[in-house]
């Protein structure tokens, strides 16, 4: 049974089920006091609030902060609402009912053309689809971190949560103070009405018996907002400065003992005859704990110790014969040839299709054509993969950095044998998330390892080389692009045929194995960025073949846009060039459908003096995407430094909707970016004979700050819905880069990373 | 042996091999100072010895006994002004690499109160996976009192 399929196929169903559209109760997600974890001095208003006596606002929060600043802006969400300032709100980890999953990451899953799904212009299955997905995705209540997604996930439920509440404490006021709730204004924490003031804690007991049905609410306008829209400082720096920050790896319960990990260096391999005599007559080395393959990992060995570093000395004196994966060795360089031969073939499922392709390029007079690549790719998150479980008594407890506590919840019970109510998950502030903790190998492995613990916490905390060597690779694909030209120079049809391995089927099969089939169903991931290109082209076809290659896979900042903004947008600099046009006269020409496309667009070109000379020596290059709901322009000047491409500034546009917080919006394009450049000119993962050659720092490298370009960023105004902010940066950085590069060189970037190639180029 | 640590001195039952890293996290339960690599390639284990910066994962503990660590407990004027001009600039994201950041930041300053851009450059070679470099360096010269453009800010 696979969930998107039979969602998918549902949209056809039709008319009947569009009836409760528009009328989605985001009060479903409202939720009782009692789902807040009972803190003595707080009163519970619904599921999201509570006011403590003090004053203090606490929202229950269900999402990670791994530095895209969410704690600050749900807590701005909130604070707006109750008008408070920001500083009076706290957050706490919530629950894991199902108001808390994110709904917002599984609708913007479903497979639908942008110009389909804009608001106002939604056609019947759009709506019917999304309707389908929403109420599935509430009643499965999926807490997860991800899609850049949690900011418009809360806009409604936290919103209404925190007015809620506040209806609740002006309808307590009033009763106490005989005035309507209408004169009842609040500022700054402080009820206010005919010369009467109560501050918010004051009323928090008698807001509680006020019942939310009975009072008025509503919330605000965007033209009342006093904080969103506000650089406000981020609630989390102030112990991310002075090493207070509390991350996996800081956690200290007490008795704790450290593990230490060695999985098989072969991919998907297993673990033979080992020798741990000598390991074990290390000093500080306690015992070896034999690790199958978990959470879609691979098998190994792990040694307690009663340090990190004395674990970690253990594990690597441990004689062991690995075993290769029984259906042999994987080869990315064969697997990335198979990929291109698939994109070269095409077929496949066709994600978007208008216009007849065929008929226009037999009508063209002349056709474009070109392959790009883009190779596996690690997450190299600064903290590595780590976890902390405590195994006793019957329960497990768990620390983890993680962005999914609930499959890390699900797999501790599964492993200790343990039913899923014994088992606790605390989630810590996580050092770099970037999709690899959507995934809990490392949790399934700590858990393993503290049933051999005698009751005592243990730390496991992988070595760099162990986190770069077993991770979750973002997949390599590839895409065959095929444009046709008329006689007057106008481009008439647009092919994209891509292939590469799906992340979705994949990672259904790890965390929600009993959802996962045996056929898989289309997976967005693997062709955004290609299907829902903004641009007018009379006749398009875009279809993608999921290869299967055997490399776990996972998602990885931005996902199939990470490369497919690069194919596509690349191409498109290639078509403007091919038909003699300036690339933001191209662009503009072909976005008569798009006008948010092309405001972005022009906001960007504006900022950087596009088409105003630059010194001698430099070249800007332009790319426009559009995802996570968000569009995206960059403009980046670059000039070559021994052949290799040097970025020297990069201007950012972007329509995200409602700009909660510009700072937050301006650090992630600044974050993105890094982290898109450093892909683009850094980035691969090869594997040979099954083990990954690359193993740390030194040779997955890094950008770092003398390279690292200044970026602006220029936020538009809007007053829609807010939409994402963690990703949508990195797509354009790439082929921004490519065509800055074409103009200083003469040569097309079709193959990810640039250096090598550039530095043959010159 | 015993450590002077941040001005104090600490008793510590340790193998003199163990990295200086691991003494602090592990022994002594300091765990402001971060794992990244393991083999001095990242900067976000650094510490001061006797105001150097120094990569702590590969610092053996026995080869720092008599000499001045500090970390970022510490709270010594230099570091106090560093982390309000680490505020003021909002450089931190996911903030796993700020400590070893703010600690070759302090000595960089010691040894050039008022550094100029590349020397900035040549001195901060610690990786940030956020990409927080540029408001890195704004920050330092915001903490040098160095006129400084304020870049990247939005409009």
């Amino acid at each position: 049974m696979k969930r998107r399929s039979i969602l998918l196929s549902a949209v056809g169903i039709g008319g009947a089920l569009i009836v409760g559209w528009g009328v989605m109760p985001q009060r479903s997600r409202l939720g009782a006091g009692a789902l807040t974890l009972p803190t003595e001095g707080d009163v519970a208003l619904n599921g999201w609030i509570k006011i403590a006596l003090d004053g203090t606002v606490v929202l229950a929060m269900p999402r990670s902060e791994m530095g895209q600043g969410v704690h600050t802006a749900l807590s701005m969400l909130v604070a707006e609402e109750l008008d408070v300032p920001l500083s009076q709100v706290r957050t706490e980890q919530s629950g894991l009912d199902a108001i808390y999953g994110n709904v917002a990451m599984f609708v913007g899953s479903l497979p639908f053309h942008p110009q389909d799904s804009e608001a106002g212009q939604a056609t019947t299955a759009v709506k019917t689809g999304e309707w389908i997905v929403g109420k599935v995705a509430r009643e499965l209540g999926v807490v997860v971190t991800g899609g850049s997604s949690s900011v418009a996930d809360a806009w409604g439920p936290v919103r209404l949560a925190a007015a809620t509440a506040r209806a609740q404490l002006v309808g307590a006021a009033a009763a106490q103070w005989g005035v309507p709730a209408a004169q009842i204004s609040i500022t700054q924490g402080v009820l206010t009405a005919a010369g009467k003031t109560a501050k918010l804690g004051e009323l928090a007991r008698a807001a509680a018996g006020v019942s939310p049905g009975e009072v008025k609410v509503k919330v605000k306008d965007a033209k009342d907002f006093k904080l969103l829209g506000m650089a406000a400082p981020r609630t989390d720096v102030p112990a991310k400065v002075d090493g207070t920050a509390q991350f996996g790896i800081d956690v200290r319960p007490s008795g704790m003992v450290f593990a230490a990990v060695r999985l098989c260096p072969m991919l998907g391999g297993s673990t033979g005859a080992f020798d741990a005599a000598r390991a074990l007559s290390l000093p500080g080395v306690e015992r070896v704990v034999q690790l199958p393959a978990l959470g879609g990992g691979t098998a190994g060995l792990a040694v307690i110790g009663a340090t990190s570093w004395h674990a970690k000395q253990g594990v690597q004196a441990i004689e062991v014969q690995w075993q290769q994966r029984p259906l042999g060795a994987l080869e990315s360089a064969v697997i990335e040839k198979n990929i291109q031969a698939a994109a070269a073939q095409g077929g496949g499922f066709t994600f978007h299709s208008r216009g007849d392709t065929d008929v226009a390029e037999q009508a063209a007079s002349r056709k474009l054509e070109a392959m790009y690549s883009a190779p596996y790719l690690a997450h190299a998150t600064m903290e590595p993969m780590n976890c902390t479980a405590q195994v006793k008594d019957g329960k497990v407890t768990v620390w983890a950095p993680t962005q999914v506590p609930q499959m890390a919840r699900d797999i501790a019970a599964q492993v200790a044998g343990v039913p899923k109510d014994a088992v606790t998950v605390h989630v810590t502030l996580i050092g770099g998330g970037f999709g690899r903790r959507l995934d809990v190998d490392f949790v399934a492995q700590a858990v393993r390892v503290a049933m051999d613990c005698a009751g005592r916490p243990v730390q496991l905390l992988y070595s760099r080389e162990e986190d770069t060597m077993h991770d979750f690779y973002r997949p390599a694909h590839a895409a065959l692009l095929r444009a046709s030209i008329d006689a007057k120079g106008a481009v008439t049809s647009l092919r994209i045929q891509s292939a590469g391995d799906a992340i979705t089927p994949r990672w259904f099969e790890r965390a929600f194995p009993l959802l996962a089939g045996p056929v898989d169903s289309p997976d967005k991931t693997t062709a955004e960025g290609l299907f829902d290109l903004p641009y007018n082209f009379a006749s398009q076809h875009m279809s993608h073949t999921a290869t299967h290659s055997g490399v776990p896979v996972g998602y990885w900042r931005a996902v199939g846009h990470s490369h497919n903004a690069f194919f596509s947008e690349g191409f498109v600099t290639e078509l403007a060039h091919a038909t003699q046009t300036d690339p933001l006269e191209f662009r503009r020409s072909a976005l008569t459908q798009s006008p948010r496309h092309l405001a972005v667009l022009n906001l960007a070109a504006e900022k950087a003096s596009w088409g105003k000379p630059l010194p001698a020596g430099r070249a800007h290059g332009m790319a426009l995407h559009e995802s996570f709901g968000s569009i995206v322009a960059q403009v980046l000047e670059v000039s070559l430094e021994q052949g290799a491409p040097r970025v020297h500034r990069v201007v950012c546009a972007i329509d995200c909707g409602t700009a909660v917080n510009p700072g937050v919006i301006a650090q992630q394009m600044e974050s993105a970016v890094v982290f898109g450049l450093t892909a683009a000119l850094y980035g691969r993962v090869d594997i040979v004979q099954g083990q990954v050659q690359q193993t740390n720092y030194p040779n997955y490298p890094m950008l770092k700050l003398a390279q690292a370009p200044v970026v602006q960023t220029f936020v538009v105004q809007s007053n829609a819905a807010p939409t994402g902010v963690g990703e949508p940066g990195l797509p354009p950085v790439a082929p921004a880069l490519a065509a800055a590069l074409f103009t200083l060189t003469g040569q097309w970037q079709r193959a990810l990373p640039f250096a090598k190639s550039t530095a043959k180029l010159t | 042996m015993e450590l002077q640590i941040n001005g104090k001195t600490q008793s510590v039952q340790a193998d003199g091999a163990m990295p200086l890293l691991w003494v602090l996290r592990d022994v002594l339960n300091m765990t402001g100072t971060k794992f990244g690599c393991g083999v001095a390639a990242c900067g976000a284990c650094t510490v001061r010895v006797d105001g150097q910066a120094v990569r702590s994962c590969v610092t053996p503990v026995s080869t720092v006994v008599g000499k001045q660590i500090q970390t970022i407990e510490a709270t010594d004027a230099q570091l106090v002004k560093l982390q309000a001009a680490w505020i003021a600039e909002q450089v931190p994201q996911c903030g796993y690499c700020q400590s070893g950041m703010l600690m070759a930041a302090s000595a960089l300053l010691d040894a050039t109160p008022q550094p100029t851009d590349a020397q900035i450059d040549a001195a901060m070679t610690n990786i940030c996976r956020c990409g927080t470099y540029q408001r890195v360096r704004a920050a330092i010269h915001r903490a040098a009192g160095s006129p400084v453009a304020k870049m990247g800010a939005p409009a």
